[in-house]
């Protein structure tokens, strides 16, 4: 529900704040794509013999690609599920001694830039890993490091999700239930379930899509075997210039991925609803089975979510106490520098497009699934297509920036749609019978309530650009070297002591990212609901003005 | 306070990323493969004598780099490109991404480069072994191609996917042009059942699956040099290489490496001192222990390290026109032959 000024504001005006959001998608990713397409069945390098729109069906190899692209996606989020489900609900439902700090942290691993957490997968599980070497265990060549990466990404997600939504189930609903007899168990199932199965559906569908158009941990990751469609895009354009093959799997990825995308944004409508809550009280465990499904719970998410990040910074300290290079060498330090203000730059184009686009996005749920359009393009296929279609741009920053931003925009476009939809509306219209213009209505009541969803999309947009891997791989210049692709370089020169160089590079940049998301996040809420301004409601302890004041 | 700061510091960095680096008159951009490696001094001295600025573009493997260069034709990111052998100078030359004509210094190995590119160095790729692994095994080496699809030798042999890198590609064309393209991809499908592994490129196939560097394979497709190189960086000079080359008939294949100029540079003076630097007396011997190859000017003495890393006597070639007409499509059957 929208409050209904908001929309009078938005509606007359809908196409005007949804025009420069529109043309980014329209010039940077639609455009690209496009061109890519017209290049493989047209242009002068397309090889078209044999090549027809079925052939990823009819092809054994590519066939067996895509199936395992969806096969990998669709692992992760049945293991996401029934792992993250019975986290989900230990978190919600207990209360224990650093709670808050473990919801804090559970977002972490999202942020950490793709590259990165396939290093602290190989590093844990790899040739020479942490664990692999303690245990003798060899998981290289098989489908389990990409699947074990896959969750450490993604299962944040649908734990996030679950807590969430179980703060949500009503309280006098279950308390009824287990009234008429009902075991705990049968409530879960008859009562909990029902309320929280389309957020975590929600949440799977983003899992989905991230797993099947993930690119930095299948390249690294997959091996020749267990590589996704992406890096099979990425291999046919830069390895063997197959133009016409790589648009037609990239059509096909476009066209599965959209409409899970679809499905999401549909789902995400329908779950909207201003927030009424009677949340059920959290309980300090009692006996032994409930302290053990504690400690069970912390420890599955610990090794999940936790190691590879940790193995990292064993891996970088042993190599820097070997004596290796690449903490604060120049190429380093120009990295960092090129990372840094290249991100600033991206977060700010991306903070105004996502703002735009959320504002525009009230009225029309196609619109508000087009925020996903630079999740669902592979950002493989937008630098190629970017490549082809503004060439004299090429190796130039604005457009490198501009990719950046488009890519990193869905997430202030998601998190403040979020926001504005669990508007209170009263406050709005209150504002309104006082005389405040729509515009000093938002300036002063809508966005100080946004503030929390803001930053939390701003944090995650933050740490995208930061990580952004594929799209530097093709459209940077060599002076312009970021981290990621600095990282990508060590990891592909042979020796040790590069790999050495890539992991403690690989450490300054999660640091980084870690960093930025936290100072930007870390004064939300922990439900990142939106709370009552001082100014409306006198409360006096706002943690987002206290802090800063 | 805390937040002020922060708008602070990203809106300041903003600023500063907008001031993109500017083309200064005295750059030269060098586009060259990943494995370009030449001492420090002697690219500092090439800056200092002829008043140039180099920027050193790392492009990938050859062929990536190649693609780089096809895909951005119509503004090229360098004046000059190093490191496109004769597997790729036709798909080079049609792509139009050189310069057509050079002035080809005399004294070259062979000219095989064409007018477009002076041939700089030269290299064979062929299987190395590692000599205790195989001493271990008791078992003699292969004589043959043939030989190692016996039971014998399951599970000895990795090579890099030609798809994705130079030296996996050179071997499959010393493959196809040593046995024929039908007899070739019945003996990769009988590799396939006989245990061979791929990887992705030549440094994860040499670093982690070959049996000297801990891996469990104890044949490689590699260079001829390799063996020098691996006595060159052993901690105590050894008098006997660990590894040695195993020199088969359709097994190795000679690759030579060029420069040459970007079309529409507007630094061509600078360009052709560069390739006239490439193929100067002491980059022709650096290159030879930073690059580990041979060099392409006949007159250059071998490196001493070289007696352990012997030329080949025999090897394949592919006229370079056939080798951009079929290229491809070999590739892609091998991909189907073995991978699928």
């Amino acid at each position: 529900m929208t409050p209904s000024w908001l929309v009078r504001l938005a509606r007359p005006r809908g196409v005007w704040l949804a025009l420069l959001p529109a043309a980014a998608l329209l010039l940077l990713l639609l455009a690209p794509v496009a061109r890519l397409a017209w290049e493989g069945f047209a242009g002068p390098l397309s090889s078209t013999d044999g090549l027809s729109l079925w052939q990823p069906w009819q092809d054994d190899y590519l066939r067996w690609r895509v199936i395992w692209s969806l096969a990998q996606a669709v692992i992760t989020c049945v293991l996401a599920l029934g792992l993250g489900l019975p986290l989900a609900w230990v978190l919600a439902r207990f209360e224990f001694a650093g709670r808050a700090l473990v919801l804090r942290l559970l977002m972490l691993p999202f942020v950490v830039p793709s590259l990165v957490a396939a290093l602290g997968v190989l590093a844990l599980w790899g040739p020479r890993g942490v664990l692999s070497g303690a245990l003798g265990i060899h998981l290289q060549d098989g489908p389990w490091l990409l699947l074990y990466g896959n969750l450490f990404f993604n299962l944040c997600l649908v734990v996030r999700a679950g807590v969430d939504a179980l703060a949500k189930v009503n309280a006098r609903q279950v308390a009824a239930a287990r009234s008429l007899g009902a075991t705990p168990w049968r409530a879960f199932w008859r009562v909990e379930w029902p309320a929280i199965a389309p957020w975590l559906l929600s949440s799977l569908c983003l899992v989905f899509l991230y797993c099947f158009a993930g690119f930095g941990l299948a390249l690294v990751l997959g091996g020749q075997r267990y590589a996704t469609v992406e890096v099979e895009i990425y291999t046919l354009v830069a390895y063997e210039l197959q133009l016409g093959q790589a648009s037609v799997l990239a059509l096909w990825t476009l066209g599965l991925t959209g409409g899970v995308a679809l499905a999401y944004a549909a789902l995400e409508k329908r779950l909207a609803a201003p927030l009424r809550l009677l949340p059920i009280p959290r309980v300090r465990p009692q006996g032994a089975p409930q302290w053990l499904a504690l400690v069970l719970a912390l420890a599955l998410l610990f090794g999940i979510c936790a190691l590879p990040i940790l193995a990292i910074f064993i891996k970088a300290i042993s190599a820097l106490w070997t004596g290796a290079t690449g903490l604060f060498d120049a190429e380093t330090l120009a990295a960092l520098w090129n990372t840094l203000r290249f991100s600033a730059l991206a977060l700010l184009m991306a903070t105004l497009l996502g703002v735009l686009h959320a504002l525009a996005a009230q009225a029309s749920v196609a619109w508000r699934a087009a925020a996903f359009l630079p999740f669902v393009v592979s950002p493989v296929t937008v630098a190629f297509g970017l490549l082809l279609l503004y060439p004299s741009w090429t190796a130039s920053l604005p457009l490198l920036l501009a990719a950046y931003a488009v890519l990193a925009y869905p997430f202030v476009a998601k998190s403040l749609s979020a926001g504005l939809d669990s508007l209170p509306v009263h406050l709005g219209q209150a504002a309104r019978t006082l005389g405040a213009s729509p515009w000093r209505c938002f300036w002063r009541v809508t966005l100080p309530l946004l503030r929390p969803s803001l930053r939390r999309g701003m944090a995650f947009a933050a740490a995208t650009a930061l990580g952004e891997f594929a799209v530097t791989l093709f459209l940077s210049r060599p002076e312009w070297a970021t981290l990621t692709t600095l990282i990508y370089q060590r990891l592909g020169r042979p020796g040790q002591a590069n790999l050495d160089a890539a992991m403690v590079q690989a450490c300054v940049l999660m640091t980084l990212a870690l960093l930025v998301f936290l100072l930007i996040e870390w004064p939300v809420s922990e439900r990142g609901a939106p709370r009552l301004p001082r100014r409306v409601s006198g409360q006096t302890s706002h943690p987002s003005i206290t802090q800063h004041a | 306070m805390n937040r002020r700061l922060f708008v602070l510091a990203t809106i300041t960095l903003a600023v500063s990323g907008l001031s993109a680096p500017s083309h200064a008159a005295d750059e030269l951009r060098v586009m060259v493969h990943s494995s370009f490696s030449l001492p420090k001094p002697l690219l500092a001295q090439f800056e200092a004598q002829n008043g140039i600025k180099l920027v050193l573009i790392k492009g990938g493997d050859a062929g990536e780099m190649l693609n780089k260069l096809i895909l951005t034709r119509a503004q090229p990111v360098a004046d000059v490109v190093y490191g496109i052998d004769n597997t790729l100078q036709a798909k080079a030359l049609a792509a139009g991404v050189l310069e057509p004509s050079l002035p080809q210094a005399a004294g070259t190995v062979d000219a095989q480069l064409g007018d477009a590119l002076a041939a700089v160095d030269h290299g064979f790729v062929n299987l190395n072994y590692d000599r205790a692994a195989v001493a271990k095994s008791g078992t003699p080496l292969p004589k043959t191609l043939q030989d190692l699809t016996l039971p014998a030798y399951k599970g000895w042999l990795v090579v890099p996917n030609p798809a994705t890198s130079s030296p996996g590609y050179a071997f499959l064309l010393a493959t196809i042009a040593g046995l024929g393209e039908e007899k070739a991809f019945a003996w990769w499908a009988q590799m396939r059942s006989n245990g061979l592994k791929v990887v992705k490129g030549w440094s994860e196939a040499y670093y982690t699956e070959f049996s000297r560097n801990k891996g469990s394979y104890p044949l490689v497709v590699s260079y001829a040099t390799s063996p020098a190189a691996e006595v060159f960086y052993a901690k105590d000079q050894p008098a006997e290489s660990p590894t040695a080359s195993l020199n088969l008939a359709g097994g190795v294949f000679r690759q030579v490496e060029g420069v040459g100029l970007i079309k529409g540079t507007a630094q061509k003076a600078a360009a052709l001192k560069w390739v006239d630097f490439l193929r100067s007396a002491p980059v022709q011997e650096a290159l030879q222990t930073s690059m580990w190859m041979y060099p392409a000017v006949a007159k250059t003495p071998l490196a001493p390290v070289m007696r352990h890393g012997a030329a080949p006597a025999a090897f394949e070639s592919l006229p370079p026109q056939v080798i951009a007409d079929k290229g491809a499509s070999w590739v892609a059957r091998w991909t189907q032959v073995v991978l699928k």
